[in-house]
């Protein structure tokens, strides 16, 4: 009798549930905020109105991290071949 | 018989008196005397005056002429005395007490009204004999003064000094006799009378054109037709009838009044006749304006003066007008009074000039008693505003009138004072007050000058409230969920308000709403209308006028941004606790906010609804992951799956502070959850998820052998009840373990379990330690009190301290930590500092980040908390540290 409830109970709550969960989201980067802009990564470049999508993270082969708007301001503002505003080294994108 | 004493004065023509003219000074003046006497003893007629003349000329003679004036002045006034005075009072005698017998209805009314006709008919004659005694005088001296050569006599001019020393002494006897009880007895006539007239005029229009169609008419129109009538005056024949009808009435109106003002006293009657129409008018305005506040009564009181009172003061002056265009009545001739016919036209241009002063007088009077009267009631006509709102009307022209403001000021300040502003009223209930108050004020008074004014004291108040921005915010986002239009129950959300700006006229029917500005746009060019010429350019136009509201109420907190935030954690609330991704609501009152405190300040909050809109879209892919590697060949071995899981995944930087906690889901979902992110990892690499375990909302089902249950519960209480799966009886100390929070905190949330039938608690064999046991029959669950049977249950953060985004308070007081360490720096070197000065300190000093933005307000609450932690204390208004 008491199994009977039990099973009944256990199985309506894993069928008949709905599970509304709530998540944050966050760039799996090493640093807290973009090294040019000095945003946080979770939030967006000062051009974005929104985080996530509309404003994604850029990584490149010295593995430091850009929000895509500032890196790509950046490449282009320079005349020769890009560095990476942190380490100096040659800017290339992380493929 | 006394010795003619004047005659003293002048010792010289004394001496040159023979025995002889001495001897005939003294007969004449006997006989004079005795003539006199017996004239105004009634017991002789005029014929005597033949008699009378010789005599008189004898003493006038002697120089003596003044003399025999001051004689027949004193009998007159024995006379007067005794005959005239006397007995008119002695007529009213019966009604020493007026009061009394005003209450005993028509009949003593009547009474009254014959009694002070007669009264006023007996006093006449009386004073009319002794004018024409004093006519015969005069003639007598006129007759002696023509037989002199030397001198012209003016006859008129000595008749008028006479006579007119002979009304002055006439009023002041009957001044220096008059009962305490007259005034009230003339005002009590002229009230009965007006009375009279007053049902005369209302009831002629029907009864006068004898058609009944004109019985359904309202007051208004009727008011109308009685005001048209005044104007056109007599040319109207049936108005003719009505007149000559009144006439009557009037003409014994005007006869007592002209009674009485021969008697000299013209003031009081006026006095009298005056108050009793402003008591009529008074009792009228009463009448009309009571207690609803639905209809407008100014125009039916305008009608009704032009009607009634204004008629009659109209006859009256009109009455009287004749006869003020000579001077008394001479003498010899009866009294004009009855035979005199009523010339109206005459009247007319003769009283014109009053009636015009008594119209202002009346109107202004009107103006002033509906004024006070509406002042008086105005918290009540403000709680019923939109209803109320022809009250209000007929309160702003009053005031337009009597420019009396401030009282309204006053008096609605204090009503306010002592009904609102009260522990016991709701905040929403001030607020919505405030709300009317502001539109019903706005009505009356364009400029806002008086709106600030009673404003100040009611913000003031809320100011000091700390749910004043909750209940704000409530007020302006409820009312919106799935009922947009905003009719009915909405009626008195303030998002309404904001619609209505944003719909303008557009019709309620907004279900297209994506084409909403466009037609709006069209319609608003179709049905524009330049503002009137004498619009206040400061007023704005309809729409500016809308935003005031709303900035009256953003003036309460002090700035819009405090607004914002409160906004936006309950806006975070609500979409955390949604289980489907319906933001419809959400989106229209962002966007309303938008255009009332400008897109940059709600930025976040578009944010937060842009999260929800992506979730949904990410969610939708990784259910479509699901279903691609469904189709492999992975055994379905779990009875979970992901389709019972959804995520609201979230930008964490522009979302306010969560409550942090732990909490342990059971296996099976927990593995949902690492499976889900993993995907959603897959899909958006390289962002990943950090779960938020504590928050969202479970919609479950609870299937026992005899009943089911639906509810909506949060993610906490979802893991409770599934503990009960494996094991139907948990001590609370192991329960708690297997959750991973609090024993405290699980007490205080078994109750949402217990209440609902579904666990029983009982006491552990530890103390403090409870157990709690899965309720297995309906028979044992309702013995519990369980009610919720069978019904679906939304119940989502409704308890004490469940909400799941930090509220205000708290993140300042999470804020506000930073400088506890300042303050405790500031009073180690100060000793001890007042609350101003270290609101100050701080403000000079933390520049850097964090910079000091506090309000003073919340200073003081956060330094208050310190004295509760016996950190500091205050002594004095001063903080000091404690020793």
């Amino acid at each position: 009798m008491k199994v009977k409830l039990l099973r009944i109970l256990f199985l309506s709550l894993c069928l008949n549930c709905r599970w509304q969960a709530v998540a944050t989201w966050t760039w799996d980067a090493q640093d807290e905020t973009c090294g040019i802009c000095r945003m946080a990564f979770d939030g967006c470049c000062p051009d974005c109105k929104f985080p996530g999508d509309d404003c994604p993270l850029i990584w490149g082969v010295c593995n430091h991290a850009f929000h895509l708007h500032c890196i790509l301001k950046w490449v282009n503002s320079q005349t020769s071949q890009a560095h990476c505003p942190m380490c100096r080294r040659e800017w290339q994108f992380k493929g | 018989m006394e010795e003619p004493s004047p005659s003293v004065c002048n010792l010289r023509i004394l001496d040159s008196l023979s025995h002889d003219s001495v001897l005939a000074i003294v007969q004449s003046y006997n006989a004079f005397c005795s003539i006199v006497d017996s004239l105004l003893s009634g017991t002789e007629d005029h014929s005597v005056a033949a008699e009378f003349v010789p005599h008189v000329h004898v003493l006038c003679e002697h120089g003596l002429d003044s003399f025999v004036c001051e004689r027949l002045f004193k009998s007159l006034e024995e006379a007067f005395e005794k005959n005239g005075a006397l007995r008119f009072w002695r007529h009213f005698d019966a009604y020493s007490n007026v009061a009394v017998l005003q209450k005993s209805g028509t009949h003593a009314d009547d009474e009254l009204q014959q009694v002070l006709c007669a009264a006023l008919d007996e006093i006449s004659l009386v004073k009319n004999y002794h004018e024409n005694c004093l006519s015969m005088l005069v003639d007598a001296l006129h007759s002696y003064k023509e037989d002199l050569p030397e001198g012209r006599y003016n006859l008129d001019a000595e008749r008028k000094r006479l006579l007119s020393r002979y009304q002055l002494m006439v009023s002041s006897t009957l001044m220096a006799t008059l009962p305490r009880q007259f005034p009230e007895i003339l005002h009590w006539y002229f009230k009965g009378r007006l009375e009279e007239l007053s049902t005369l005029m209302e009831g002629e229009p029907n009864v006068e054109d004898g058609s009944q169609d004109k019985d359904d008419m309202d007051v208004d129109e009727k008011a109308k037709l009685a005001y048209k009538n005044s104007e056109m005056h007599v040319d109207e024949s049936y108005l003719q009838g009505k007149l000559t009808q009144n006439n009557e009435l009037v003409k014994n109106i005007g006869k007592v009044v002209r009674s009485l003002g021969s008697l000299g006293l013209t003031s009081m009657a006026e006095d009298a006749y005056a108050s009793a129409i402003f008591l009529l008018l008074k009792d009228k305005v009463h009448d009309l304006a009571g207690d609803d506040y639905r209809a407008s009564v100014l125009g039916s009181v305008k009608g009704w003066i032009q009607a009634v009172p204004l008629q009659f003061l109209h006859a009256l002056l009109a009455y009287l007008g004749d006869n003020t265009s000579y001077d008394y009545p001479s003498p010899g001739l009866k009294s004009p009074l009855a035979y005199h016919p009523l010339s109206r036209c005459d009247g007319t241009n003769i009283s014109s000039e009053g009636l015009v002063r008594w119209k202002l007088r009346l109107e202004y009077f009107a103006y002033e008693t509906l004024q006070d009267l509406r002042i008086a009631k105005l918290f009540e006509i403000i709680v019923d505003y939109p209803d109320s709102s022809p009250a209000i009307e007929d309160l702003k022209q009053c005031l337009e009138y009597t420019g009396q403001h401030s009282k309204l000021v006053d008096s609605f300040i204090s009503a306010l004072r002592y009904r609102l502003l009260t522990a016991g009223a709701s905040t929403n209930d001030i607020l919505h007050q405030y709300v009317s108050t502001i539109k019903a004020l706005r009505t009356i008074d364009p400029a806002g000058v008086f709106l600030e004014a009673v404003g100040e004291p009611i913000r003031e108040y809320l100011r000091g409230r700390k749910d004043t921005i909750k209940c704000i915010v409530t007020m302006l986002t409820d009312g919106t969920g799935g009922n947009p239009n905003g009719s009915g129950i909405a009626g008195d959300s303030l998002l309404e308000e904001l619609n209505r700006d944003e719909e303008g006229q557009e019709n309620t029917g907004a279900d297209d709403d994506f084409h909403t500005d466009e037609r709006q746009a069209w319609i608003n060019a179709a049905c524009w209308e330049p503002d009137p010429v004498e619009a206040d350019p400061l007023k704005g136009s309809r729409n500016q006028r809308k935003v005031d509201i709303l900035g009256m109420i953003v003036g309460i907190i002090g700035s819009k941004d405090q607004l914002v935030n409160e906004y936006r954690v309950m806006l975070a609330e609500k979409l955390l606790n949604k289980t489907d991704y319906d933001i419809d609501s959400e989106i229209r009152t962002l966007e309303l906010l938008k255009i009332h405190f400008g897109e940059s300040s709600m930025q976040r909050c578009e944010i937060m609804l842009n999260d929800l809109i992506d979730s949904k879209r990410t969610n939708q892919n990784i259910k479509a992951t699901i279903q691609q590697s469904r189709t492999g060949p992975e055994p379905q071995d779990s009875e979970l799956s992901l389709d019972m899981l959804n995520a609201t995944i979230i930008s964490s930087n522009f979302w306010p502070q969560f409550q942090d906690e732990t909490l342990n889901v059971p296996e099976p979902i927990d593995q949902l959850l690492s499976d889900y992110a993993k995907r959603f990892h897959e899909i958006k690499t390289p962002r990943k998820l950090l779960w938020k375990k504590n928050l969202g909302a479970v919609k479950l089902e609870l299937q026992f052998e005899d009943r089911a249950m639906q509810l909506t519960v949060t993610p906490l209480h979802a893991a409770i009840i599934m503990q009960f799966q494996d094991q139907t009886s948990w001590t609370s100390k192991k329960l708690a373990a297997a959750v991973g929070i609090p024993v405290d905190v699980l007490n205080r949330r078994m109750n949402f379990w217990t209440s609902k039938g579904v666990l029983s608690e009982t006491l552990g064999t530890n103390s403090g330690d409870h157990v709690f046991t899965l309720v297995e029959s309906v028979i044992e669950g309702s013995r519990n009190g369980g009610n919720g049977r069978g019904r679906e249950d939304l119940l989502i953060g409704d308890e004490e301290g469940e909400h799941s985004v930090a509220s205000v308070e708290d993140q300042i007081r999470k804020e506000m930590t930073i400088y506890e360490k300042f303050i405790m720096g500031m009073l180690t070197n100060f000793s001890s500092m007042p609350l101003d000065r270290i609101h100050n300190t701080l403000k000079m000093f933390c520049v850097a980040d964090p910079t000091y933005d506090k309000s003073l307000q919340q200073l003081q609450s956060f330094l208050s908390g310190l004295v509760s932690e016996e950190k500091l204390e205050m002594r004095d208004g001063m903080y000091a540290l404690k020793k």
